[in-house]
């Protein structure tokens, strides 16, 4: 048997560095080309979602039925399916106009033609329609052209807001005063009622004449097959032609629907429209979660390292705060529901919401005790970051403090915590990132994927802690799991991922500009 | 002029109540298991120089240390022994250390400001008193930057962090925060030792000039300046104190031959 040489004899002491660098450099490399990836993956398929692409005109076999269409269609996005190149293609056709998806394998394609006289139709409710407009209809007016678009549409949305002012203002008031009534047991043909009667009466009239004429706004819209459909112009919510932008506009278009993620609801169960319930629950629950987070983290820091003396239970309890790091995330959510939720939550609610039991008012889940376990969560996190910050005060400057006269708690106060401040930070900052990325836990203390109010409003007493949230992690979670094949989720569900890393990515270089100026100021010479 | 060479000295082992600005009595101080100084006793005179030498690692540190009770901060320090100022044992557990720390300043051997302006370093001892008018600060910094020399370097960039200073005008912004609370004793343990030999000279110039207002012991390793600069000379040796008398005698005649092989370099 021949041995095989050895290394060393083989290669001479700067070959073998040379080597040892190369394999360094490689490992290092892959770890670049996947982070990389990660971010040009999310870019690029969360920012598709606010693109406008080109409305085409195709002529395609469907694949479930082999029927011939032809319809308005937009490619979302292209992949090698088995070798062949397949597209993913929403389209608008005649049975159902509010866009279709399929899975288009490129041998079915028999014709595509950019379209730039079509346009991308989107309605109130997150769906679109993808087709040619042809007029805009309005109560007692002959002239029907679209140039009228946009005056049309300012008409038969103040239409709208009349018939919700009437709602809001007059029959609100009008039930408000016969439930009154009802109260005080008025009979039946008292002249009062009589009055309130006529009155209700009469506004619910000028309500029904009002939704004639918003009815009587139409949009005809043709589609490929030449059928047309009408929609009712008060469900449209945007209109544009893609065909016919130009680069900038189109970037312009992009802004706009971005505009509109950050702003609006989640429609049609998570596949359209924005995500600003989430964002602002995400932002909330974070936002709670550090106001709780740092001072005990501070404090207990603060007690581990300069007043606790060294001896055996603050070692014990070092080495529980840094395992605490590692508890998987979901135990903290169980922990959550178990003891904040039916533990302190319950109990509150059989001392002091008795009335309204068995419905709970507090053990329930909702947006403060997420932020509760969240701080439970990351506790460790910014007790180690500080203990950290504050090792690093040089002892040198704490005994000048005491040379002074400053008391313990005085020089904790004006030098040691200042100098520890870019730890604090960064462990306050290292905290929020993990809260805005959790799901797991999450979803058992509070955080829903569909809430019907925000945890804000203008009701008394205005901030609802007590009320589920929604938020980013959990959205995406459910963009995951429930819409695997629906392409335009998916986008959605990226636009999301793209969201949540902007904000964790605009966080971090915060904390770091803060820490440096920080670092700069406390840390010179 | 004679008066200038044959300086009146005091009998700093036989020293009278009213001239003793610190009284030592068989103070003893050990690090966990470790002695570190031994059954020291000494009288400290008022408005004098005194000079603590001895080789490095002899308890000099931990002796001024125990002057304002700075050896508290280490956990594992034990002590026994009085140290009478103003008549008060401070060793007592009544003793308000806090306040006692007003009363002895202490400058450390690196320049230590803190990372604030040169205003709030020298004005931090002042609030936390409680002083806090902005003429009271205002003077008593532009006062206690002129005791320490440094009023005419930094008077135009009082808002400047301090870091920014040389490290001998950051001692001396030291010196001055220590100052601003006018001290009745000031500590200073090895205070040149970081610094340059001009730099030195000046800070010693200082001292001189601060001797009518305070009390001065000064910790150093350098024999020189022991000559030069104090009134009075104790030298340390392995935690005990070995000799202790006015300086022309301790350098040109010492009576014991530790202190001699010391002060002419045969170890340390
Ligand atoms: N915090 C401490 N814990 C334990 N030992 C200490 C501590 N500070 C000083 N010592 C010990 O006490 C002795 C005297 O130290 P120090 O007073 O700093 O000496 P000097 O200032 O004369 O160089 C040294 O042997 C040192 O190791
Ligand atoms: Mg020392």
């Amino acid at each position: 048997m021949s041995k095989l040489p050895s290394l060393s004899s083989v290669l001479n002491a700067g070959q073998r560095q040379s080597l040892f660098i190369g394999i360094c450099t490689f490992f290092t490399a892959i770890l670049l080309l996947a982070m990389v990836s990660i971010v040009l993956l999310i870019f690029a398929r969360g920012g598709g979602y606010f693109w406008p692409e080109d409305i085409q005109q195709l002529q395609f076999v469907r694949a479930s039925d082999d029927q011939p269409i032809t319809a308005y269609g937009q490619y979302q996005n292209q992949f090698e399916q088995g070798g062949e190149p397949v597209r993913w293609v929403v389209y608008s056709h005649a049975r159902n106009p509010y866009g279709n998806q399929t899975l288009l394998d490129d041998t079915n394609l028999l014709q595509a033609r950019l379209a730039p006289e079509a346009a991308r139709i989107s309605l109130r409710d997150g769906r679109a329609i993808l087709g040619e407009p042809l007029k805009v209809t309005a109560p007692s007016d002959p002239d029907v052209s679209l140039n009228r678009l946009a005056q049309r549409l300012t008409q038969v949305r103040q239409i709208e807001q009349s018939i919700a002012g009437i709602r809001d203002e007059q029959l609100a008031d009008i039930h408000q005063k016969l439930t009154e009534l009802d109260q005080r047991k008025v009979g039946k043909k008292a002249p009062a009622r009589l009055t309130l009667n006529q009155g209700f009466d009469r506004w619910h009239k000028r309500i029904l004449t009002l939704e004639k004429q918003r009815d009587a706004y139409q949009l005809f819209v043709r589609l490929a097959d030449q059928s047309i459909v009408s929609v009712a112009l008060i469900e449209v919510e945007h209109l544009v032609y893609p065909g016919q932008l130009s680069g900038w506009q189109k970037l312009g278009e992009a802004l706009y629907e971005v505009g509109g993620f950050l702003s609006e609801s989640p429609k049609q169960a998570n596949t359209a429209g924005g995500v600003f319930p989430a964002l602002f629950g995400t932002v909330l629950m974070v936002f709670l979660m550090t106001i709780i987070v740092t001072p005990f983290g501070v404090l207990a820091a603060i007690y581990l390292n300069e007043y606790a003396s060294n001896n055996g239970l603050i070692v014990v309890i070092r080495i529980a705060v840094s395992n605490m790091a590692g508890v998987p995330s979901i135990v903290y959510g169980v922990f959550g529901l178990g003891f904040f939720i039916y533990g302190v939550g319950g109990n509150i609610d059989a001392l002091f919401f008795e009335a309204n039991l068995p419905a709970p008012t507090l053990g329930t889940p909702g947006v403060f005790w997420a932020s509760l376990t969240m701080a439970i969560l990351t506790l460790p996190v910014v007790i180690v970051a500080t203990e950290e910050g504050l090792r690093n005060v040089p002892q040198g400057l704490k005994a000048g403090s005491y040379a002074l006269g400053a008391t313990k708690a005085e020089t904790v106060l004006y030098t040691i915590l200042p100098m520890a401040s870019p730890g604090i930070m960064t462990g306050v900052i290292l905290a929020i990132a993990r809260a805005a990325g959790e799901v797991a836990p999450l979803m058992l203390v509070g955080a829903v994927k569909f809430a019907p109010n925000l945890p804000i409003d203008a009701e008394f007493p205005y901030l609802h802690l007590e009320r589920q949230f929604m938020h980013l992690g959990v959205l995406i979670y459910d963009g995951a799991f429930h819409s695997q094949t629906d392409a335009k989720g998916a986008s959605m569900m990226f636009a999301a991922c793209l969201l949540l890393l902007v904000v964790v990515f605009v966080l971090n270089i915060l904390a770091v500009l803060l820490r440096t100026k920080l670092r700069k100021r406390y840390h010179k010479g | 002029m004679l008066t200038l060479f044959e300086r009146e000295h005091l009998d700093v082992n036989n020293l009278a109540e009213a001239d003793t600005a610190i009284r030592v009595e068989q103070l003893s101080l050990r690090f966990g298991s470790k002695p570190v100084l031994e059954n020291i006793s000494m009288s400290i005179p008022k408005h004098q120089i005194t000079a603590l030498i001895g080789q490095s690692g002899c308890g000099k540190s931990t002796l001024i240390s125990s002057f304002n009770r700075l050896n508290d901060l280490h956990q594992h320090c034990h002590y026994s022994g009085k140290v009478i100022i103003n008549g008060r044992d401070i060793n007592s557990r009544k003793e308000n250390v806090a306040q006692l720390r007003t009363q002895v300043g202490m400058v450390f051997q690196r320049p230590n400001p803190f990372p604030m302006s040169i205003f709030d370093n020298v004005s931090y001892g002042l609030r936390l008193q409680g002083i806090n008018t902005r003429r009271q600060l205002d003077e008593a910094v532009e006062q206690a930057l002129h005791d320490a020399a440094l009023w005419n370097e930094v008077k135009d960039r009082l808002f400047e962090p301090a870091n920014v200073l040389s490290g001998g005008q950051q001692q001396r912004l030291v010196i001055a925060r220590a100052l601003a609370l006018q001290p009745e004793i000031l500590l200073l343990d090895e205070p040149t030792s970081a610094l340059d030999p001009l730099t030195t000279l000046f800070i010693e110039e200082l001292m001189a000039g601060l001797k009518k207002r305070c009390s001065i012991v000064i910790v150093t390793h350098n024999m020189q300046q022991a000559a030069r600069v104090s009134d009075y000379t104790a030298f340390l040796h392995q935690g005990r104190l070995i000799e202790y008398s006015d300086s022309d005698t301790l350098f040109t005649t010492p009576r014991k031959k530790q202190t001699e092989d010391y002060i002419t370099g045969r170890y340390g």
